[in-house]
């Protein structure tokens, strides 16, 4: 065993939730220690990687796989890492890196809506939060103004400051779809932490429409700039070291991580208080790994509710030809949406949802699409162009109800470390599938504005990675995993962040209530308010 | 009737304050000329309140404030003592200015520009209550009298004298980079005593770890072949596509200066520096702009994984990374010029690769929104990656001659970092020349105290 390590705050996990977490930490006088199972990857080598990648729709392929740190990997095809006991599949994307998995994002930043707090009081489904929207409201205002993030004004979130960004150039495009589908449906500029002006040394957006899987030149936010703050800011950051297990105290205070470097010899790091902030599965997965003769179940899991409750927010689609020529992909891949099925008194029998407008270039999926359909020469030619030119994408991006019968368990195989993989249990219940089919008539209304031909319905619940619920927060220690600070209900000098602990995952990406929830919780651990 | 003399009342005072404020007017005009802004304003500061801190290798100078406040500025100057403190270094109390302060060029300056810049500094100039550290130097550097005699030699205390010779374009031209502009201060290269060489005036000169290159005008080595509107372009903004795009210190002087001056000045400032005795610099064969054209180097590139050692990227490997999202495959930039064309292009161009170095490690910022222009890669190439991405760059694209080594990019990136601003190096090379003087100084007392002693 290496030297002994120490810290006052030894948080687990470098994504763009353990890393603002440690860097409000560390500027408040403690010492702070960062464990990142992955290595430390520049943006340019990623870009390199993308820009030389023959899969370049799969955005997953700059991100190459590490032994020491493995992550789940879907193309050319599974790899297996997140084991999938079904009934329905969740193949979940994530990245073990320096920074984590917003290196690849679509840079949404979105608040809650009010009522999404209190969801079980008002319309008799999911659960309340331990917290209200105005408690939350201060977190959100400060996770904008590190991001960078800017929106519509009237998405239904009360705001007590400004956005401190003004929101970029709206696309040609998305001025037509806004402007054909007025007055039925207000299209808005999403809420993105994507700068449309220089903002923290970072440079505008200049739409080189590939937010995912990079941007090339730092003009959204991610965890890998988070790091770098807390980095520069004190926090001693340990790349490559793979957290195993949590060790405790007879009394349940956990006194040690440990992890293995990737020749996998076993390190051990002290602290005086942990933070796990791992991701949705990963945290859980940690969780149940450092079960003990004392907490049988795993760590955290008296109730039992580790790793249960798993979310997300499955999309439907509809890809039509519209009428005009909007050539998708100049500008961000997604800056506008509708929000008027946010809320309301459906609730009580359907899934809310937002609709999207994806702005991905059609070009590499009209091609595909082509060459499947056997189309070649001056054919392919004409009918390539037509469909990059008309081809439009809506989507859905539907509620999930906590249900703990979904959730993260240890499987029986092993990773490339010898640590057992997680394993998903997943399903899409009724209440989701009847969003689904109220958000149809949304995408048939959509297509008749826009005069759309060639109607294409994907009614497969694509996975969004937005891993929620796993680690639930609530006020009653039997249902949930942690308190309304991420302070787990079972040991005093643990705390848990991430999109986990969302009780209920609303209709919104959830990086931005991670990052407010975390930063709320490193507020409570230096102020004790 | 009634109206009519009322009318003529109200004119009264209304003229009176027209003339007035016609030359307070005038005075900020010159100030923005001179660029006062730049050293006596510290970061987010008021404005001419002093306190940017300027650190030279004998210490940290302390720019002062030059606001109208009686007890912490300038407001019990006289004209002439204000004049004074401009043209000749000497302060109201009588001592010495250190010459960070560009008072060599100021010399050049008017009588009635003075009077103009004394009207706006005491009546369109914020007082402001408040004093910045005082500057305190070691000895001996803090013998301010040594600049008496370094002024002996190097300060021409006599305004600019018209040349009827030449066009009044010319003459403002001449007035405006020998004086208020100060060209020469970087532009210019300097002597043993860190004076400038009027000799090679405008031959270009280092400037801390950027190079202000030669804008004589010599075709080849200087801005002979730019037209007027292309210096005037570069001057306003800039950007003077075809030719080069400023960053570091130039960008500084265009933000905080040349971008108020009118059309007017900065074509007399492209007729002067168009007439400037040029100077060829050996080795110079094609102008730093005559260099490249599109082409890249993907074959070498696609298909290829990247080193485990990103040490060992190639130089298309880095272009690929790190440039051509940018400017593009082929090195061509964008289709709006706003993220200009590698090839034609004079960092590129030049034997002396400094200011490539720089631009890519440090970036291109504008304005006070400090808006990027161009990101710097400091904190994510390392010194390998620099030179062998910067050596790619020249040869691919610009003057095959030129290389970048990661000895050249160890020594720019510590240099780079304390020595942002023009300020800096001129108060550092200036400094520098300031030990020499000092020692001049107490040898040359020592020796009159020795001869003293021996004649008692």
């Amino acid at each position: 065993m290496a030297e002994a390590k120490s810290a006052d705050f030894v948080v687990i996990g470098s994504g763009i939730v353990g890393s603002l977490t440690a860097l409000k930490l560390v500027q408040s006088g403690a010492s702070v220690l960062i464990l990142e199972a992955g290595p430390r990857v520049t943006r340019a080598e990623t870009v390199a990687r993308f820009r030389n990648s023959p899969e370049r729709s799969d955005w997953m392929s700059a991100y190459p796989l590490r032994p020491w740190a493995p992550h789940p990997k879907y193309h050319p095809e599974d790899n297996g890492y997140l084991v999938q006991a079904g009934p329905y599949p969740y193949p979940a994307e994530y990245i073990r890196q320096v920074g984590g998995t917003t290196w690849h994002w679509a840079a949404h930043a979105w608040r809650n809506v009010p009522n999404d707090f209190k969801i079980r009081s008002l319309y008799g489904i999911g659960v309340d939060w331990p917290l209200s929207y105005e408690e939350l409201e201060p977190f959100y205002q400060e996770a904008e103004e590190i991001m960078g993030v800017s929106g519509a004004p009237n998405t239904g979130s009360p705001r007590s400051k400004p956005f401190p960004m003004e929101p970029v150039a709206e696309p040609y495009a998305m001025r037509r779809i806004r402007e054909r589908l007025a007055p039925a449906y207000p299209v808005v500029t999403n809420t993105t932490a994507r700068n449309s002006r220089s903002y923290g040394g970072r440079p505008a957006c200049c739409g080189n429409n590939s937010c995912q899987p990079i941007c090339p030149i730092d003009a959204q936010y991610h965890g890998g700039l988070a790091a770098a703050s807390a980095e520069a800011a004190g926090a001693k950051l340990i790349p490559n070291a793979n957290v195993y297990k949590l060790d405790h105290d007879a009394t349940g205070r956990i006194t040690a991580a440990l992890y293995y470097d990737p020749e996998k010899s076993s390190h051990r790091v002290t602290g005086k208080t942990f933070i796990v902030a791992a991701n949705g599965i990963e945290s859980p997965r940690l969780l149940l790994l450092s079960a003990s003769d004392k907490f049988p179940r795993g760590l955290a899991n008296s109730s039992d509710m580790v790793g249960r409750n798993l979310m997300d927010h499955p999309s439907t689609s509809l890809i039509f030809d519209a009428d005009e020529e909007l050539w998708l992909g100049r500008g961000p891949q997604s800056p506008s949406s509708i929000n008027t099925m946010r809320d309301g008194p459906f609730r009580a029998r359907h899934a809310a949802y937002r609709l999207d407008f994806t702005n991905i270039s059609r070009v590499d999926s009209a091609t595909k699409a082509l060459i499947a359909e056997g189309v070649y020469g001056v054919e392919f030619a004409k009918r390539l162009r037509h469909s990059a030119a008309h081809e439009l994408n809506v989507k859905s991006v539907l509620e999930v109800l906590p249900n703990p019968e979904h959730r993260i368990t240890l499987s029986a195989e092993k990773d490339s470390m010898g640590i057992p993989k997680p394993q998903a249990h997943y399903a899409i219940d009724g209440y989701t599938r009847k969003g689904h089919e109220r958000a149809r008539r949304d995408y048939q209304r959509i297509a008749q504005l826009m005069g759309g031909t060639n109607l294409r319905y994907s009614d497969d619940y694509a996975n969004n990675q937005h891993i929620c619920g796993t680690l639930s927060m609530g006020r009653d220690s039997h249902a949930s995993v942690c308190d309304g600070w991420g302070r787990a209900h079972d040991h005093e000098n643990l705390f848990l962040a991430g999109t986990g602990i969302m009780p209920t995952a609303a209709t919104v990406n959830s990086t931005e209530n991670a990052v407010a929830l975390a930063l709320r919780t490193a507020h409570h651990i230096v102020t004790g308010k | 009737m009634r109206t009519a003399v009322l009318g003529v009342i109200a004119l009264i005072p209304l003229g009176a304050q027209a003339v007035d404020s016609d030359l307070v007017k005038r005075g900020e005009y010159l100030a923005r000329a001179g660029d006062c802004i730049a050293c006596h304003t510290a970061p987010g500061g008021k404005p001419m309140a002093g306190g940017l801190a300027i650190p030279t290798p004998v210490g940290t100078i302390v720019s002062t404030n030059i606001t109208p406040s009686r007890v912490h500025g300038i407001g019990d100057y006289s004209l002439d003592e204000f004049g004074s403190a401009l043209r000749a270094g000497i302060r109201r109390d009588g001592k010495h200015l250190y010459p960070a302060m560009p008072y060599t060029a100021y010399a050049n300056v008017s009588d009635d520009d003075v009077k103009a810049l004394y009207a706006y500094f005491m009546q369109g100039v914020t007082a402001v209550s408040a004093s910045p550290p005082e500057t305190k130097l070691a000895f001996p550097f803090n013998i301010r009298m040594a600049m008496a005699a370094w002024n002996t030699l190097f300060l021409r205390s006599e305004p600019f004298r018209t040349d009827p010779a030449s066009s009044t374009e010319w003459n403002r031209g001449a007035y405006l980079v020998r004086g208020l502009a100060h060209c020469g201060a970087c532009h210019t290269p300097r002597n043993v005593f860190m004076a400038e060489k009027q000799s090679r005036e405008l031959g270009g000169g280092d400037v801390g770890p950027w190079y202000a290159p030669n804008i004589t005008s010599d075709a080849t080595s200087g801005v002979g072949g730019w037209s007027e509107e292309e210096l005037m372009a570069y001057m306003g903004r800039g950007d003077a596509a075809g030719k080069a795009q400023a960053s570091g210190p130039m960008m500084e002087a265009i933000d905080n200066s040349l971008k108020y001056l009118s059309k007017g000045d900065l074509r007399a400032i492209a007729v002067y520096v168009k007439s400037v005795p040029p100077l060829r610099d050996t080795g110079d064969s094609r102008p730093a702009y005559g260099w490249g054209a599109p082409a890249d180097s993907l074959e070498s590139v696609r298909g290829a994984a990247l080193p485990a050692s990103l040490d060992q990227m190639s130089g298309p490997q880095l272009y690929d990374a790190y440039c051509a999202t940018c400017h593009q495959a082929q090195a061509q930039g964008s289709f709006d010029g706003r993220m200009p064309a590698l090839f034609h292009n004079a960092a590129l161009g030049r034997t002396n690769t400094n200011n490539l170095v720089m631009v890519m490690l440090a970036g291109a910022e504008r304005g006070e929104a400090r808006e990027v222009l161009m990101p710097g890669f400091a904190s994510e190439l390392s010194d390998v990656q620099v030179a062998r991405l910067g050596s790619y760059l020249t040869k691919r694209y610009g003057n095959p001659q030129a290389t970048v080594t990661p000895k050249q990019a160890e020594r720019l990136r510590r240099g780079g970092k304390t020595l942002q601003i023009v300020v800096v190096v001129q108060a550092a090379t200036a400094l520098a020349g300031l030990v020499l003087i000092t020692a001049l100084v107490v040898f040359l007392r020592r020796g009159s105290a020795k001869r003293a002693s021996m004649r008692r």
